[in-house]
């Protein structure tokens, strides 16, 4: 009886403000989808960084016949005294996880793997050689880069330090912007979604002001006289999201699908983050639209 | 029933106070009238004892309870003691005689079976058996506060407030709606009525209070409407 009456009453004023709940149900799916777009590119960043931070690492190249720099210009190839040296030293320090040797011909076929799929016409042009010997270095952590950077960096047949996470961080930074972009848009949209909520929630209100008078007056609780709109106002709310949420899915598999397959990594965004997106979007959309109804009401609903 | 004790209210847009002192006691049982002029504070006597308003100075006591320290949220179940009547009516267009009377029993979350079983009696109760069908629309002005009536009274109120329920009706059908009214206070049921009617209130020979200004110019048993002048 009771939740008959209350849907019933909650189904008539979705109907009664048929325009107004269409208007909140587009503001609010598209403020959620930019608002889940936000997140999941949030996501990805930081599952790419953990990616990567466990796997970058320092490459230090040795000075070989062919080496351009001025260092090794002078001192000529890197000799095994050099190496030694140096092993030495890596092994010293504290913020050094890891090394390993690779040879000019380990390095090749390395480069060879790497690209060899995607980009046949550089990989065929590079020689062996024409990568120096060289240490990959992996750090206990990547800020310690510049520190283990400055330490071996002018030491005899070292020819130059470079660092993969450098490129990487340009266009985190680039995914970063477009999260904040996204969130901030998301931010104005909400907005003007809960001033709509309240617009509609407010008509709403005033147009079923005889039947709530007499629900005052005969008395209903103020919760059974407030529940239909609430409710009304948590449909709404929770349609735009459920639109929003198909969005989301979407910008999962087109953008972030296209970036996954440029990497070749397994850096694919797993199934749970993306229902995590999907459900904080769902519980932000009726919680606001629910929110702000009764905020309305309080103003507008005498009880 | 009803007990105010040196009760005042001041609208706050107004100097002149709406009640000023008025004291009053009903017992229950008792059928009232309330006369005075325009905006001589029945209608705000009316507010005050459903907790519409709340009195500035004075305390207002309700069924044996205290107004003052009754918590907003309890005030939905002083209102289900209390049932209401209007000039105008207030029923529901889009629902028929029997939906506007079962309403008020479904926002207060009575179960199905017994509003089947109340809603009928009512409605004879107050002269409109047969005709349970019909839309508002189609009913003419007394048939109309009967409705309201009904509705007011379907829950069993303990007191009945009707403020000028006549004041939309043509004197004859007047004598009808007083004649449920009179049978609603023979249940038991306390009955204050608002009205500016003088014809009724001599006929009926009730208890009478005249207010002026706001205050009590006038409180007597089985009393006429102009007896002062």
């Amino acid at each position: 009886m009771r939740a008959q009456f209350v849907l019933s009453e909650t189904w008539i004023g979705l109907r009664r403000n048929l325009t107004m709940t269409i208007a909140v149900i587009t503001t609010v799916a598209i403020s959620l989808a930019l608002f889940g777009a936000g997140l999941l590119v949030n996501q990805q960043v930081s599952e790419m960084r953990n990616y990567w931070d466990e796997r970058i690492t320092l490459t230090i190249y040795m000075c070989n016949d062919i080496s351009p720099t001025q260092t090794c210009q002078e001192n000529g190839p890197a000799t095994d005294e050099d190496r030694q040296a140096l092993e030495g030293r890596l092994e010293g320090l504290s913020q050094v996880e890891d090394f390993r040797y690779l040879t000019a011909a380990e390095a090749w076929q390395d480069f060879q793997e790497r690209l060899g799929s995607s980009n046949e016409a550089l990989a065929a042009a590079a020689q062996e050689g024409d990568i120096p010997d060289n240490y990959r270095v992996q750090l206990t952590n990547p800020e310690f880069y510049d520190t283990v950077r400055a330490e071996v960096e002018g030491a005899p047949g070292v020819d130059t330090v470079s660092n993969d996470q450098q490129v990487l961080e340009q266009f985190f930074g680039l995914l970063d912007g477009l999260k904040w972009a996204a969130l901030v848009v998301a931010g104005f949209q909400l907005a003007a979604a809960a001033l709509l909520i309240g617009n509609t929630i407010r008509l709403s209100a005033y147009s079923r002001r005889r039947e709530t008078g007499i629900m005052r007056l005969v008395g209903a609780s103020n919760f059974y006289i407030q529940l239909p709109f609430l409710l009304e106002g948590a449909i709404a709310g929770l349609i735009g999201g459920l639109i929003a949420s198909g969005f989301i899915v979407a910008t999962r598999f087109t953008l972030l699908g296209q970036i996954e397959d440029w990497f070749q990594f397994d850096i694919a965004l797993s199934t749970g983050a993306l229902f995590y997106v999907i459900g904080v979007s769902l519980i932000l959309g009726v919680l606001l639209c629910t929110i702000t109804s009764f905020l309305t009401l309080r103003r507008y609903l005498k009880i | 029933m009803i007990h105010f004790d040196n009760v005042t209210k001041v609208y706050p847009t107004q100097k002149r106070p709406a009640l000023d002192g008025v004291s009053i006691d009903v017992d229950k049982g008792e059928f009232v009238f309330l006369v005075g002029p325009s905006g001589s504070g029945k209608s705000t006597f009316l507010r005050l004892v459903l907790k519409e308003e709340k009195p500035d100075k004075g305390r207002v006591h309700v069924a044996g309870k205290d107004l003052a320290r009754l918590s907003n949220w309890k005030v939905p179940h002083l209102r289900r003691r209390i049932g209401c009547v209007f000039q105008d009516f207030r029923l529901l267009p889009n629902k028929n005689v029997f939906e506007n009377v079962a309403f008020a029993l479904e926002v207060i979350g009575k179960p199905r079976r017994f509003i089947r079983k109340v809603v009928p009696e009512v409605v004879e109760l107050v002269g409109l058996e047969g005709k349970a069908g019909r839309m508002p629309g189609e009913l003419s002005g007394g048939e109309q506060q009967r409705v309201a009536i009904a509705r007011a009274f379907v829950n069993r109120p303990q007191i009945l407030l009707a403020d000028e329920p006549t004041g939309n009706i043509d004197p004859a059908t007047s004598i009808g709606i007083m004649k449920v009214l009179d049978r609603i206070n023979r249940t038991g049921t306390t009955v204050v009525m608002a009205t500016h009617d003088a014809a009724i209130v001599d006929s009926m020979r009730k208890r009478v209070i005249e207010l002026e200004e706001g205050i009590v110019v006038r409180d007597q048993m089985r009393g006429v409407y102009g007896q002062a002048y």
